[in-house]
């Protein structure tokens, strides 16, 4: 243990002394990695630190409620059922939060939800090009198959930059959907050197050098030389288009060099923080910076990877905005923090559970997101408290159907019916209607078209429907129970926690008030205490 | 260790400055202000987006007795000199109130990446969420206090690219009200009728079936507590955003301003003439709307009935183009007249546009395949100075030789011929302000008015 701290203040001490933080510095590969509940330790100490220098005073801990359903939408994708949450709630055992996390990284949900949250953050142009939504089956099989063996992030981003990239065939892709692949990545930056250096850069290095495209970017560091050396690993990619398709041809191996657009001049392929390529006859152009991005001498890969985590788990990363760690103005919020996350990522083989059971054991993942005071609000980057994000559309559909008990009646969400037309599935509809995440989770907001539905839409119609709804008949006609229980049971179904004193007495009164309207008016009551929770802004919130 | 530092980045700097914190910004946004308060009536648009990417040489680019011509005749309209074809008789009347730009020059000949810059002013791909035409401009537009929505998009074809639909970075509350979306998919299925009687009404306004208007009010009365009770201890931008349009959308469910959407309250001979189908209808709706105020209406036209491709016509353009025509033709003309004959046509801008427009060259299946290297658009009514063309296509077709204009200039245009400052700035949602149109945007002089 005292090594354990020895060796941290050893690791801060070097990192302050370095002076400027504009240049990141590399994981140490030499020292011995911890184990998550040592790194949530750490976590826990540095931004303690800051809350003690700033004197800032933390919200209090989240409940078990608040935590269970914080945790089940974060790792599973969906809140979880009332069973699941009576079960954790009535657990006495001092672990089970870790427990619960252990179940959750188990599960297939965590699968299908990250499944889709690594492929938003990869294929984001699936909103805007018909090509790319046709691939996307196979790109999401592909990311699949590397979440279920646990892939690690490196393996990950070094199978994606090093796909070997051939002549294809329209066939390929109209047969071929759903075969794991990541092409889409490929067609959706249309093969072109410059999309494919922006985007890489972007996603796994933290670093925006697009406007260095064209120009000396305005407010960092990147030249113009510097983007298009970069670019150049990529120049030996080729494509032609169909009618309708854009396909790849088969890649110029060894070709190294770009010109750079409206001038004469020719960058050769170098590395991103000025390192000279070596060439190794056996390695292609896209291996050598696979090799170069997922090494041990990078200084921005693992930081990336550990910013952009941090950043899913609390709203913000410890560098914001994510995708623009290096030069500029944007320094970490906790710097040593970073150093170490990224330093123990690396060492862990870059394990995307590790990072999650370290974050999720942490203090600052365990805060409450309710304030006492309304105008008391720490700034987001002390992590004082824990903010309230949007959910995603899949987020609040799921959910939506796990606490309804929805089934889907039919309809096809298949790639014929989107370009045909035709009846779509009501999780499509919903989809589209509720698509248009903002970049930040904490700055999401709702739109008129998206309240209607949720009030006045079939799925939440049929789920509040005395004759249509399983779930809700269930609750509301079994014998032998008392309204309260009813009750109760309504609020963890939406809400995940039981109601308090006063939401307790208030929806009974409301229940009473109905009955006096008629007969069966109670039920239907009951009912719409249901519609209410589910439009509720506590049901819509990440919080 | 170090503290971090207070310095305002410049980013910062530009954030607080357009939120109207510091008192000043290299946008002029006072003066913005000022004109908001004035008593006029602000402009409204309606652009009628020509889904698939229309072909010039068959509509207002004619060239008769050319290899590629094709066999339309020209037929002369309300202005000496200009001519178009001559399946769209009805519209070539009004030609004095507008404008033909045959001169686009345009890169993206993709269905996606073409539809998202000609609604964005963008290329797709990069980080930044551009907001579609209609949220940006209806946002400069909007009157406070309006009950409606302030951006229509009635029966849109999303499928090439939804991202080119959105608000983008300016959020939900500038995101469109979506009308008859499900009726334009219906179109294309062989032997299907699309209903567009109730496929115009606003989806979800009503309440379900089976729920009284007493168990309604109660059941808002309840979730409004607890949107306040939450509210309490939660206030954020998620949170309070949530509470906010439940209220406009509550407000909407009993507002009499959705009586627009009622268009059996029209006569049958006006709703005969913009013609019974889809888009003759959806244009009497945008009147309608744009009647009551609304600032920013777009009406889609992708196909007919019995048509499989609708305008993006890779086999028999010639049939397919006058079918398209013929349904065209009175619904744009005769919006054109209700909208004069209501006083509404000063005040209102029509603009005419698909993704990109078509091959001169015909191919083996007499159609005619993707085409943006020279093309037409259309702007019509109030802003501009009708009766003119602006640039000129070679003898073939195949080159502008004269006034290329780009996407950008023909969206900075738009907004100018609406009153709107191109300059004005708006945040993104990488931090970076970005203007209502590109620095490097020419619009066309000579149309304004």
């Amino acid at each position: 243990m005292l090594a354990r701290l020895l060796w941290l203040a050893l690791l801060s001490t070097l990192v302050l002394s370095s002076g400027s933080t504009a240049k990141a510095k590399a994981p140490d590969p030499t020292k011995p990695p911890g184990d998550a509940k040592e790194l949530a330790a750490a976590i826990d100490r540095h931004i303690a630190h800051r809350w003690t220098e700033t004197g800032t005073e933390p919200a209090p801990l989240a409940d078990d409620s608040e935590f269970l359903r914080r945790v089940y939408l974060d790792l599973a994708g969906r809140i979880p059922s009332v069973e699941e949450a009576r079960t954790f709630l009535a657990d006495r055992r001092s672990d089970k939060r870790a427990r619960l996390v252990e179940e959750l990284l188990g599960s297939s949900r965590y699968i299908a939800h990250f499944t889709t949250v690594w492929r938003m953050l990869l294929l984001p142009e699936a909103g805007n090009n018909f090509q790319v939504r046709l691939q996307q089956p196979s790109f999401e099989a592909w990311l699949k198959q590397m979440i279920v063996r646990n892939a690690g992030y490196d393996e990950i981003a070094r199978e994606l930059v090093t796909m070997p990239l051939n002549k294809g065939t329209e066939l390929d892709i109209f047969l071929g959907a759903g075969s794991p692949t990541p092409l889409a990545f490929y067609a959706a930056k249309e093969f072109k050197p410059e999309n494919l250096a922006a985007s890489t850069a972007r996603v796994f290095l933290g670093i925006n050098v697009e406007c260095a495209q064209c120009h000396n970017h305005p407010f960092a560091e990147w030249k113009r030389e510097q983007f298009w050396g970069y670019a150049a690993f990529f120049a030996g990619i080729k494509s032609r288009r169909t009618q309708d398709l854009l396909l790849p041809d088969k890649e110029v191996q060894d070709k190294r060099e770009l010109v750079i657009p409206g001038t004469e001049r020719v960058a050769q392929a170098r590395f991103l923080d000025g390192a000279e390529p070596v060439w190794k006859s056996k390695s292609t152009n896209r291996v050598t910076l696979a090799d170069w991005m997922t090494g041990a001498n990078n200084p921005y890969f693992a930081r990336a990877a550990v910013n952009r985590l941090w950043a899913y788990f609390f709203g913000t990363g410890l560098v914001d905005p994510v995708d623009e760690m290096v030069g500029g103005d944007h320094r970490p919020s906790h710097p040593e923090l970073l150093d170490v996350l990224a330093h123990e990522f690396a060492a862990h083989r870059f394990d995307i559970k590790f990072l999650i059971r370290a974050i999720t054991a942490s203090r600052p993942y365990q805060l409450t997101s309710a304030s006492t005071h309304p105008n008391d609000a720490p700034a987001r980057e002390l992590f004082a408290r824990m903010p309230l994000r949007g959910l995603t559309a899949e987020q609040i559909f799921d959910s939506m159907a796990i606490a309804t008990g929805y089934r889907d009646s039919g309809g096809g969400d298949d790639l014929l019916s989107n370009i045909f037309g035709g009846q779509r599935s009501a999780r499509s509809e919903f989809l589209t209607r509720f698509a248009n995440q903002p970049e930040r989770a904490t700055e999401a907001q709702t739109s008129i078209l998206q309240s209607l539905s949720l009030m006045n839409g079939k799925v939440v119609a049929a789920a509040t429907s005395l004759e249509k709804s399983e779930t809700l008949s269930a609750i509301v006609e079994s014998p032998f129970v008392s309204t309260e229980d009813r009750i109760e049971t309504l609020y963890l179904a939406t809400l995940s926690r039981k109601p308090d004193a006063k939401e307790m007495s208030r929806s009974v009164k409301f229940i009473r008030d109905a009955g006096k309207r008629g007969k069966g008016s109670d039920k239907e009551a009951l009912a719409d205490v249901f519609w209410a929770l589910l439009n509720s802004p506590e049901f819509i919130v990440n919080h | 260790m170090s503290r971090p530092s207070v310095r305002l980045s410049r980013r910062d700097w530009l954030k607080l400055s357009t939120a109207g914190v510091i008192g000043y910004s290299m946008s002029g946004w006072l003066e913005n202000l000022a004109n908001a308060a004035s008593p006029e009536r602000k402009r409204s648009c309606i652009l009628l987006w020509m889904n698939g990417g229309p072909s010039q040489m068959d509509t207002f680019d004619l060239k008769p007795g050319q290899a590629n011509g094709g066999p339309y005749k020209e037929i002369a309209t309300s202005v000496p000199g200009i001519k178009i074809s001559e399946h769209l008789p009805k519209i070539a009347k009004h030609m004095n109130d507008m404008v033909l730009v045959r001169s686009m020059r345009t890169k993206e000949a993709d269905h996606g990446r073409a539809t998202y810059q000609m609604r964005t002013g963008y290329l797709p791909g990069g980080p930044v969420h551009y907001p579609t035409l209609g949220s940006l401009l209806s946002k400069e537009l909007e009157m406070p206090g309006a009950e409606l929505p302030s951006f229509v998009s009635i029966a849109p074809y999303r499928f090439f690219s939804p991202a080119a639909y959105n608000p983008g970075f300016l959020g939900p509350r500038y995101a469109p009200l979506v009308v008859g979306e499900n009726q334009q998919s219906l179109i294309a299925i062989p032997g299907r009728q699309s209903n567009y009687e109730d496929g115009l009404k606003v989806q979800d306004i009503a309440r379900p079936e089976g729920v009284s208007a007493e168990r309604e009010a109660a059941r808002i009365g309840l979730l409004r507590e607890m949107q306040d009770d939450f509210l309490q201890t939660r206030s954020a931008l998620p949170s309070e955003s949530q509470r906010s349009a439940y209220q406009r959308a509550v407000t909407l469910m009993h507002s009499r301003a959705t009586k627009a959407f009622d268009l059996d309250e029209e006569p049958k001979q006006l709703r005969d003439a913009y013609g019974r189908n889809l888009f003759g209808q959806g244009c009497l709706l945008a009147r309608r709307l744009v009647e009551q105020g609304v600032p920013f209406v777009e009406v889609t036209l992708s196909n007919v009935e019995n048509l499989t491709l609708g305008w993006d016509t890779h086999i028999s353009n010639f049939e397919s183009v006058k079918k398209l025509s013929q349904v065209l033709d009175p619904a744009w003309a005769t919006l054109m007249s209700d909208l004069k004959q209501r006083g509404l046509l000063e005040s209102t801008l029509i603009v005419w546009m698909g993704e990109f427009g078509r091959t001169p060259k015909i191919n083996d299946n007499r159609g005619r395949d993707h085409w943006a290297n020279s093309w037409t658009t259309v702007l019509a009514g109030g802003g501009i100075k009708g009766g003119q063309v602006v640039g000129k296509t070679s003898a073939d077709g195949m080159e502008v030789t004269d006034r290329p204009i780009s996407t950008q200039d023909f969206l900075a245009t738009i907004a100018v011929a609406l009153g709107i400052d191109i300059k004005k700035q708006n945040r993104s949602n990488v931090g970076r302000p970005i203007r209502i149109a590109d620095p490097a945007a020419k619009p066309i002089q000579e149309v304004l008015a």
